[in-house]
């Protein structure tokens, strides 16, 4: 019993970082129809900041905040460069567009770094339990856990409470009926790309603190959980993206522990299969959400 | 698959050239198709030949590869480009492929060394190339199939996205299996490789397997799977709107671009002499996508010209970074391939999304100019007034329906006849489009049932509604935008209804005459102004030679001209095809001056049933109008 508390705790540890890429996705997907293959290099250039400071004696309490302005900088300027220039296109090429970035970007840190990855050191304490009743708890864990509550709650006060979130929100409805009523598009989708970057600098630093390296796909397999998890939740409904992510992390975490060895490599494969088979049966996603904030 | 289409007749290619002499037919079927195949694959190999006449092994090499990217990219232009759904799994159904051939085609004693443990006794068999190539290709489509049904049912229903995710998974999931199936692969950095020697020595098989491809991938595209599965990717409502079920061709393109992409993925490891899970993967994936749409994947022609450019831009790059033009240059640059076809790819998306080439093929291009100067405008259909429309009773019971806790459509009972324009009016909100939605099997009813005769429709799909006979139009336009005029219309007559009587059909071209569209049947249907894009979405339901035609504000943003002529096109049409008519609109002058019977609708409930005179002295009708009924002239501009 206490042994599956632990994994199902390590699933939230796992699961929190998913969701708050995922919520990035699916805030990004609500305004603009796009699934954006470059948010995982939003981790990808965070990592090499992260690497470049270490190496310059800088410290994690000040790593901290630069991540997470990196994110959101970076955020904003793929926004800037790649995506204004296809508002409003089709699927197909928007996708695309999103690819090109995340090799574009890629290639210039293998040109310009390196193709291998970089180490840097993880903060002394990311090793460290706490025994809570029988329970051995990861630190990193608790704290990953307790910040995205956080940020989960801090972004619903946005949302609802400020006249920016209530844009989005609209515009995430029915992006056309938002413009015409006031909504002025070119702010909105900044904000969500903003918004967007945020919440991913927040995932990078744990995702960061926990790998300890930096490499050009440094955000392949974040981007992917972060992709996945919005799709469970239904793409484009932001509580379906969180609920995705934790969802996510859990499942993962008990296939490792319940697979046999051998398959243990095999975990991520099994996952995608589910979600695959889930969208055969379910091509709305697992959650299907309120028509407020679908698309 | 949907067995219905399966027990559809045969029609010929196009009804548009029913009346061109049969040898131009065939020509046209197969020559059409195997001059365009011929073409590029001269240009191909030619090319390819004289660039490395210049010299240098690094040259000849890169020719070969070249040719056999040709084959993979050919292959995912036959399901990307036909059915617009984007992939990155061909590349995976490729790493399965590459993994089958090696395993099959390496020799014993190689194998004893690196898998000495594979299961199944694979160790113990050797196969020649071509045998290897062949168990790839049904391993592959196996597997293929099973995650195709998956695929065509997630992309007819639920739109693009979910459906490229499913091919993303198919990439990680060969990818996963590759790097921890051991004994099988080789694992992750060993992999398979041939002994020396053992590789592929001559480009025959290659040639082969390339002209191969070019073809079967030009049959398809003029096929009239290919041709349905385009339509659907220029809008899938639409298409099913016209009797088409996507899920079919999608399956059908996907089954053909598997085999072609695994024999190409074979080669490829034959001619390198080995396989890791790296090479499958996300980089050939770019490279292969890069060329696909850059060159436009719409078309064969596109995707041959996007090998053959990013090739080249490729090797020209690399020439660019460094002094030398040595191929170890390469192994100092490792991310310039990548940078070089990332840009590439955002660049074309931004600038020309639909690459190079978006729609141009020879033989098609041949045979349009052909055909305009061969070609006279028929004769216009003389229709007269004693000319029944329909047949057969369109009944709707009691149809409710409920989004949530808004009730659209309360208990709405019509019964339109065959022999008249039946109109149905009320005011926005009233639940006109949503009572169309609901018998076009768009919109499901909480409750209800809808027949055409004897035939119930109240359980069928959309597409299986229009194969039955009720076929509609959108009030927002709906045409297939990259398709002429005239392939509009022939498309949609692919599955012209067997219900009805055994008159005479009219023509494709008959039907642009009678819809006033003609002179614009070789513009493409994205072009039009709005008049004609509204004929053309009544020529083409009318194509379908329907039982029932139901329009959704046909006349909406017409000035008063128009809207008298698309009236009078509306009954011509009707008459030419023998199919009875319901017309939706708001305006209450419209209506009453097309119609011969008028259902009235208000919050979802039919309020007022009659003639126009009777529906216009209505005491309830003029409620629901406000009693601004008086003053509303027919054919006044309205505000929709």
């Amino acid at each position: 019993m206490s042994e599956l508390i632990q994994q199902l705790f390590d699933g939230l540890g796992r699961g929190s970082e998913y969701a708050l890429i995922a919520l990035g996705i699916a805030v990004i997907f609500g305004v603009m129809h796009l699934v954006n293959f470059a948010h995982g290099e939003l981790i990808t250039v965070s990592a090499y900041v992260t690497y470049f400071m270490f190496n310059n004696d800088l410290n994690w309490w000040l790593i901290i905040p630069a991540v997470v302005l990196t994110a959101s900088a970076t955020s904003v300027a793929i926004e800037f460069v790649a995506f204004r220039w296809v508002r409003g296109a089709t699927d197909f090429t928007q996708m695309l567009t999103s690819f090109g970035v995340h090799f574009a970007v890629q290639a210039i840190f293998i040109m310009y770094v390196s193709a291998s990855f970089k180490s840097y050191d993880r903060p002394g304490w990311i090793a460290n339990t706490v025994t809570v009743g029988g329970i051995r708890l990861e630190v990193i864990d608790l704290v990953t856990i307790g910040v995205t509550v956080a940020a989960l709650l801090g972004t619903a006060a946005l949302l609802r409470r400020t006249m920016f979130g209530i844009s989005l929100r609209a515009a995430a409805a029915d992006f056309d009926a938002a413009r015409l009523m006031g909504v002025r598009s070119d702010r909105v989708i900044r904000g969500a790309f903003l918004l967007a970057g945020v919440l991913a600098g927040i995932a990078a630093v744990f995702v960061l603190m926990r790998t300890g390296r930096a490499s050009p796909t440094a955000g392949l397999t974040p981007l992917l959980k972060g992709v996945l998890a919005a799709l469970i939740g239904g793409l484009g409904s932001l509580s379906g993206a969180v609920i995705g992510g934790l969802a996510l992390g859990i499942v993962e975490v008990l296939l490792i522990a319940r697979l046999p060895a051998a398959w243990v490599g095999l975990t991520n494969g099994f996952v995608f299969m589910l979600i695959a088979l889930l969208f055969v049966f379910r091509p709305g996603g697992l959650i299907t959400v309120g028509k407020a904030e679908r698309v | 698959m949907n067995p219905e289409t399966t027990v559809q007749p045969e029609r010929t290619m196009s009804p548009a050239l029913s009346k061109s002499p049969a040898s131009m037919e065939w020509v046209r079927r197969l020559g059409g198709p195997l001059l365009t195949s011929i073409v590029l694959f001269a240009a191909l190999v030619l090319g390819g030949l004289l660039y490395a006449s210049g010299g240098g092994g690094a040259r000849d090499s890169l020719v070969t590869q070249m040719l056999i990217n040709a084959i993979i990219v050919v292959g995912m232009q036959i399901y990307i480009g036909n059915t617009g759904v984007l992939s990155f799994g061909h590349v995976g159904f490729g790493a399965i492929a590459g993994y089958t051939f090696a395993i099959f085609a390496i020799s014993v004693e190689r194998k004893s060394v690196t898998v000495s443990d594979a299961p199944f006794g694979l160790s113990e068999i050797q196969w020649s190339p071509l045998a290897a190539i062949v168990a790839a290709v049904v391993v592959t489509l196996a597997i293929g199939l099973v995650v195709g049904l998956g695929l065509s049912r997630t992309a007819a229903q639920s739109g693009a996205i979910a459906a490229t995710v499913i091919t993303l998974a198919v990439l990680f999931m060969a990818r996963e299996v590759a790097v921890n199936w051991d004994e099988l692969t080789g694992g992750d950095r060993a992999g398979l490789s041939f002994g020396i020697g053992d590789t592929l020595e001559s480009r025959w098989p290659i040639y082969v397997a390339l002209f191969a491809s070019l073809l079967l991938a030009r049959l398809y595209g003029t096929s009239r799977s290919g041709r349905l599965a385009a339509a659907t990717r220029e809008d899938n409502l639409a298409a099913r709107a016209v009797g088409h079920n996507p899920a079919t061709h999608q399956t059908l393109a996907l089954v053909l671009s598997i085999v072609v992409v695994a024999v190409g993925a074979s080669l490829r490891v034959y001619e390198l002499g080995s396989i890791t899970p790296k090479f499958f993967f996300f980089e050939f994936t770019l490279l292969t996508l890069t060329m696909l749409i850059v060159g436009g994947r719409n078309s064969l022609t596109g995707a041959v010209l996007g090998v053959v450019v990013i090739t080249v831009g490729n090797e020209v790059t690399r020439y660019l970074a460094g002094p030398s033009v040595d191929s170890f240059e390469f192994v100092f640059r490792p991310g310039l391939s990548k940078l070089f076809l990332g840009l590439s790819m955002l660049l074309f998306m931004i600038v020309r999304p639909g690459g190079l080439l978006p729609d141009w093929e020879l033989d098609s291009w041949l045979f349009s100019r052909w055909r305009r100067r061969h070609e006279t405008k028929p004769v216009e259909a003389a229709t007269d007034e004693d000319t029944s429309l329909g047949s057969e009773v369109l009944k709707a019971e009691s149809i409710t329906v409920r989004f949530g806790g808004f009730q659209a459509l309360d208990d709405a009972t019509l019964d339109p006849q065959p022999d008249e324009v039946t109109g149905i009016i009320g005011p926005n909100g009233a639940g006109k489009t949503t009572l169309l939605n609901v018998l076009t099997g768009v919109v499901p009813s909480t409750s209800g049932r809808f027949s055409l005769g004897s035939n119930d429709l109240s359980s069928k799909q959309t597409h299986a509604i229009a194969r039955e006979g009720v076929v509609r139009t959108f009030q927002n336009l709906r045409l297939f935008g990259s398709l002429t005029v005239r392939e509009n219309v022939a498309v949609a007559a692919l599955h012209r209804s067997d219900s009805g009587d055994s008159g005479s059909q009219p023509s494709v071209e008959e039907l642009l005459v009678a819809a006033g569209i003609w002179d614009d049947r070789d513009r493409r249907a994205s072009e039009l102004d709005y008049g004609t894009a509204r004929r053309l979405e009544l020529a083409r339901a009318a194509a379908t030679r329907p039982a029932f035609l139901l329009l959704d504000e046909p006349t909406s943003g017409m000035n008063e001209a128009e809207s008298l002529a698309m009236t009078a096109q509306v009954r011509d049409l009707a008459r030419l095809v023998g199919a009875g008519v319901v017309v939706i609109d708001h305006d209450l002058g419209f209506i009453t001056g097309v119609c011969d019977r008028i259902y009235c609708l208000a919050q979802g409930t039919v309020v007022a049933v009659g003639t126009a005179d009777e529906i216009q002295a209505d005491p309830i009708v003029r409620e629901v109008y406000l009693g601004s009924v008086a003053d509303d002239g027919p054919g006044e501009p309205r505000d929709s």
